[in-house]
């Protein structure tokens, strides 16, 4: 049984606490931790964060952040799978050290079949194939089929593989539905060649070109450093040349994470997230599925399940800048 | 600033400012805009009324009370929450301890709020008297929050954990303090249980004096009613207030207060 006395100090604590501020309450095990949880649900209290020690509360219920996020940016929305891990480049700030010696960690067609399964049926409404480099996996077009049957896919790409085989499996693939982000740099070998490898901008140029001809859609992706300087201006008039949709071009700065050493610092308080699975586990965001402090959990299932937990701990970490942002002091 | 009606209410916790900047917003747009002053303490808020400084008083029911008799009977009481007109008061002992009635009280030690809250000190002495066992009990007094006439529930808690802590028997305390504690439904968790619980009587009300046009209080009255628990602005104001909905007033359910004033000679001061 609960001590009498948390309930006491709880109404006290809460009635004393301003509308819209945190109070923080310390609980004594697992119990403890549940009952303040079941009490602030009922009195009309937020609870902010479950800690081992201490649970924080907000007085009064917030608007729901997530309700301020447009559909397509809410947790859930979006699933990424990393494919595999294993890449014929090695990039200096590849977010997740891949290379040609990378441990392939593949995720099973099987296994991939039940979490599209279960993620078409929470509600997810976007799904993006990742690695690694996808096209290194020769049955790479049995995911896609499955994914693309349940909801638009996107698998991003280097286009550098598609000769032989790999070219008769890109052949083979649907492209209803089917979207392929193709990683270009710079809109020369310059600052392309100097981070993703010798060569690989030619042999990119030539994937592009490959996938138009065979009738897909096509994204560029470009990852761009500290060294862009005017780079990022000459990209877009290469890429208005393409004559794609102006959609179909992303620009993202590099990430601190995996092989680069320098470049934006993430962490889950800052960081909308896109729930990614691997064959590792469930994280935060594509961008850092090998940095353990962004692993929400060993396993994605039940998905829904791990969705609303994301879900709840954004909240939580939205509430609770959101109030230390009100309360700055100016002097 | 024009011609808004000056609320008065007191300041018995953090919240009454965004309670009362809630309400001045609502009222803005009404027939009837209003403005408002805290004070620390109900005796200062009554003179104040009395005095013209204020058109509108937001009075405890001992306050009400006071007032009523102040004025010889000609002070109005406006308006009212829903939850002011099923207050209880509430003997709480710990759980298991075998009480189930006023009656078993004479002898045991009985906690009690400050001297100026209805709930949790005059009315649980009325009803002692009435069980015939007031002369019986040992009283464990906690004059924690005197002058807020119980509002900071302070005093109920204080009690409450004196019945924890084997300091008494049972402490009396307001329904509103008791829901609070029990609002994860899980009476085992508190290791509390109600021992006794009183006949329904009046709480808060917004008070008047004869010197208000009644036109305009009757206006004020009408906006003030169409305050609605769905409307998430109103809402806000609503659930800090305790409330899901104004009402009319009712006044028979003084008539306990006043016969315990009288009794307890705290019919006009302390
Ligand atoms: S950034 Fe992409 S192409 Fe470069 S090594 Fe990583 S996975 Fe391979």
């Amino acid at each position: 049984m609960v001590n009498g006395h948390l309930a006491i100090d709880l109404v006290e604590l809460m009635a004393a606490t301003p509308w819209g501020s945190v109070a923080s309450v310390d609980v004594d095990g697992v119990d403890e931790a549940e009952f303040v949880q079941r009490w602030a649900a009922a009195s009309g209290n937020y609870v902010l964060m479950v800690h081992a020690d201490r649970v924080e509360l907000l007085r009064g219920i917030p608007p729901d952040p997530l309700e301020a996020l447009a559909p397509e940016r809410r947790p859930g929305h979006r699933l990424w799978v990393y494919t595999n891990f294993n890449c014929n480049l090695a990039c200096d700030y590849c977010c997740v050290e891949s290379s040609p010696r990378a441990d392939p960690r593949a995720f099973g067609v099987a296994e991939f079949r039940d979490l599209v399964a279960e993620a078409a049926a929470c509600g997810v409404r976007e799904l993006f194939l990742t690695g690694g480099e996808p096209f290194m996996l020769v049955d790479l077009d049995e995911r896609i089929r499955v994914g693309v049957a349940a909801m638009p896919t996107t698998v991003l790409t280097n286009a550098m593989l598609w000769r032989g085989e790999r070219l008769r499996l890109l052949e083979r693939l649907p492209r209803d539905g089917l979207t392929l982000q193709i990683s270009v740099d710079s809109p020369d070998p310059g600052l392309h060649d100097l981070h993703r490898g010798s060569g690989s901008f030619e042999r990119a140029l030539a994937g592009i070109e490959v996938a138009l001809a065979l009738g897909f859609r096509v994204r560029i992706a470009a990852t761009l450093g500290d060294d862009v300087g005017d780079g990022e201006a000459r990209l877009r008039s290469w890429f208005d040349r393409l004559g794609l949709a102006e959609d179909c071009l992303v620009v993202r700065r590099v990430a601190r994470q995996g092989a680069a050493n320098s470049g934006l610092v993430m962490s889950r308080s800052s960081l909308l997230p896109e729930i990614c699975v691997t064959a590792d586990g469930l994280w935060w965001h594509p961008v850092a599925a090998i940095d353990p402090a962004m692993r929400v959990s060993a396993s994605w299932r039940p998905l829904a399940e791990r969705i609303g937990e994301v879900s709840r701990e954004y909240r939580g970490y939205r509430l609770a800048g959101e109030i230390a942002a009100s309360s700055f002091p100016c002097a | 600033m024009g011609n808004e009606l000056l609320i008065g209410a007191v300041a018995y916790s953090a919240n009454a400012v965004p309670i009362w900047e809630g309400m001045r917003d609502y009222f803005r747009d009404t027939a009837e805009p209003i403005d408002f002053v805290l004070f620390s303490n109900y005796e200062r808020q009554v003179d104040a009324l009395f005095a013209g400084h204020i058109d509108i008083a937001w009075n405890t029911n001992v306050a009400w009370v006071r007032c009523s008799r102040r004025s010889e009977g000609e002070a109005r009481a406006l308006a009212m929450r829903d939850t002011d007109r099923t207050f209880q008061t509430m003997f709480v002992g710990r759980s298991g301890s075998g009480l189930s009635s006023l009656e078993q009280l004479g002898g045991k030690r009985v906690a009690l709020g400050s001297r100026d809250s209805g709930q949790a000190r005059i009315l649980p002495l009325h009803y002692l008297a009435e069980a015939g066992v007031a002369g019986d009990v040992e009283l464990v007094i906690f004059d924690s929050d005197v002058g807020k006439h119980g509002d900071t529930g302070r005093s109920d808690l204080d009690a409450l954990r004196s019945v924890l802590d084997d300091g008494a028997d049972v402490a009396a305390v307001g329904i509103n303090t008791w829901h609070g504690l029990t609002a994860a439904e899980d009476d085992s968790v508190t290791g509390l249980e109600v021992v006794w619980e009183s006949p329904r009587y009046n709480h808060c009300n917004f008070t008047a004096l004869d010197k208000l046009d009644a036109a305009r209080s009757d206006r004020w009255v009408d906006s003030l009613l169409q305050m609605d628990w769905n409307n998430p602005a109103h809402r806000r104001v609503l659930e800090l207030e305790g409330l899901r909905e104004w009402k009319s007033a009712e006044l028979s359910g003084y008539d306990s207060l006043i016969a315990a004033m009288e009794e307890q000679g705290i019919y006009d001061e302390w």
